[in-house]
């Protein structure tokens, strides 16, 4: 009886051996899919370490939009922490705020986007035009427009012109800018830029912003300079309700026909490159009594004859006032716009080709030349049906004088319409009919079609 | 000559005086762009007007204005910043139609 108990012990704890077998192997190896306390322990591990890194991501991420917010005005900023925010502008508290927060490590280490920010706008026209007197022609033309803020206060802008010609394609560098801007009121430019008195050529001239296909003459062919290599600064500032804006600059200037009886006396302002020592100095001067209405004037004073010559010390004078109006008309359901410009030059008393070596003198003259444009555009955009409110009805007037010489062009006066249809608010098909009459000649009147969009 | 010079002074009299009439306002966003950034409003302000004025104000005075949606917020800044070299507003202007455009969309 007690060997019978002996074995039921014995058997009992074998039992429970073998039952217990499994379980303490199972601590040991993975076989039947669960996993043993140090895996559990490691990927505990792992999904705090995991979590820590994701709650330091959004911390940064929260952390993000304001550092975004303060490099716009961060860059060379040097301003005091000090001071009671409370009745400090916007532009100080961002100061304050850039100076206060600390970049991460990583952002220090090289941001993987960059700081720097590059945009590349512009436009694209076709465009065909029969003229009378002359061989109808398609022509097109591609002008890139290369924007770089290398920090929120510096940027460079520069412009392309490509477009097909003879057997092959002209590419022209339009203009080539590097600004800064000093303060809200202040910018400083230098290098090739619009010249701001040339109210056109600055704002209106991309063919997705210009109402009709082609450009007034008032404001080209030398009266009005249109592209000044120089220094500048200009910017806007309040005055009560009302606002004013300047630009001035010191520029190569333009250079003097002397050499042909033609142009004789006119200004080339197409000339990049300096003739003289004598730098030309312009600017322009605009109000705006109440928004969506500017009044300017502007000038450019040069002495633009070649050194070394008799016309050395020639002064030229070009002077010129401009008026834009933009106002919505409930009664005439649509938008108004009125741009307007017109520019005088003179040229002081020289005598040209004096010894008549060139074949046209001597020949005194004080050039004086004018012209200039009026556009006025209506666009019925409070009316409910799309496609009228995608139509543009546009009228323009454009004249210039003659060359002063009398032996040059003609004074030239025309009047366009032009209808224009919006597929977005930078595409646009124009169609325009121009009646042109120079002072006795035939007539140049054209027909222009042209399709333009601004991206 | 004389008579050319009358045609254009004849004209800018009667759009300066239009301007001053209680017909006309001031420019405005067209129905289908302020249809688009309705739901934005900007808490920025400059001499008592918002960013969508400011906004509508100086672009449409030289071109029609383009959606906030048209362009992401790095590309509104360099935008802006090129567009207040040629239409000569301020920098706070600028920073307010920044943060109008951004927050429009």
């Amino acid at each position: 009886m007690k060997i019978h108990r002996c074995y039921l012990a014995a058997m009992t704890q074998a039992v429970f051996l073998i039952a217990a077998a499994p379980l303490t192997h199972a601590q040991d190896t993975t076989s039947d899919g669960y996993v043993t306390r140090k895996e559990y322990d490691e990927l505990k591990a792992q999904l705090l370490a995991m979590k820590r890194e994701l709650d330091a991501i959004k911390k940064e991420k929260t952390v993000a939009p304001k550092r975004e917010r303060s490099e716009n005005q961060a860059v060379a900023s040097t301003a005091s922490t000090q001071g009671n925010l409370e009745g400090q502008n916007v532009s100080d508290l961002h100061k304050d705020v850039s100076s206060a927060v600390v970049r991460p490590v990583s952002e220090s280490a090289g941001s993987l986007l960059g700081t720097t920010k590059f945009l590349l706008a512009g436009w694209a026209e076709g465009m065909f035009e029969a003229r009378n007197g002359q061989v109808s022609t398609f022509s097109a033309s591609f002008n890139p427009i290369f924007l770089w803020e290398l920090t929120p206060k510096l940027l460079f802008d520069s412009r392309l012109e490509i477009e097909p010609s003879g057997a092959g394609t002209n590419v022209n560098l339009v203009n080539a800018q590097l600004s800064y801007l000093l303060n809200d009121y202040m910018v400083l430019g230098v290098g090739e830029f619009f010249s701001p008195s040339n109210v056109f050529v600055e704002r209106f001239e991309p063919q997705w912003i210009n109402k009709l296909p082609d450009r007034p003459i008032g404001v080209y062919h030398g009266i009005l300079p249109n592209i000044s290599v120089g220094a500048q600064v200009r910017g806007g500032f309040p005055i009560g309700p009302t606002r004013a804006n300047y630009a001035f600059y010191v520029s190569n200037g333009p250079v003097l026909n002397t050499f042909d009886a033609r142009t004789a006396g006119t200004l080339d302002f197409n000339s990049y490159t300096d003739n003289n020592d004598n730098k030309a100095v312009g600017g322009r001067v605009g109000f705006l009594p109440i928004p969506g209405v500017e009044v300017g004037y502007g000038f450019e004073t040069s002495k633009p004859g070649f050194q070394g010559t008799a016309f050395h010390d020639v002064q030229a004078l070009v002077q010129s006032v401009d008026l834009e109006v933009t106002r919505d008309s409930d009664l005439l359901k649509g938008r108004i716009n009125l741009f307007a410009q017109y520019a005088w030059s003179r040229v002081d008393h020289a005598v040209y080709d004096p010894d008549g070596s060139l074949g046209f003198g001597p020949l005194p003259l004080t050039a004086k030349r004018d012209g200039g444009y009026a556009e006025l555009a209506y666009r019925p955009t409070k009316l409910d049906i799309d496609f009228l409110r995608n139509l543009e009805l546009i009228f323009r007037w454009d004249h210039l004088s003659r060359d002063p010489s009398g032996l040059g062009d003609p004074e030239e006066t025309r009047s366009t319409i032009g209808l224009d249809f919006w597929l977005s608010p930078s595409t646009v098909v124009k169609a325009a009919y121009e009646w042109d009459q120079p002072d006795g000649q035939p007539n140049k009147n054209a027909l222009l079609l042209q399709a333009a969009m601004g991206f | 000559m004389r008579r050319n010079c009358s045609y254009v002074a004849a004209l800018t009299l009667l759009l300066c005086a239009s301007a001053g009439w209680d017909l006309f306002a001031g420019p405005k966003a067209d129905q289908t762009t302020t249809n688009q950034s309705a739901s934005a409003a900007s808490n920025d302000s400059y001499m008592g007007l918002s960013g969508e004025e400011l906004w509508s104000n100086n672009c449409l005075r030289c071109h029609n204005i383009r959606p906030p949606t048209m362009y992401g917020d790095a590309q509104w800044d360099v935008i802006v910043h090129h567009m207040r070299l040629r239409a000569n507003i301020t920098g706070q202007e600028q920073r307010a139609i920044v943060e109008f455009l951004k927050s429009a969309k």
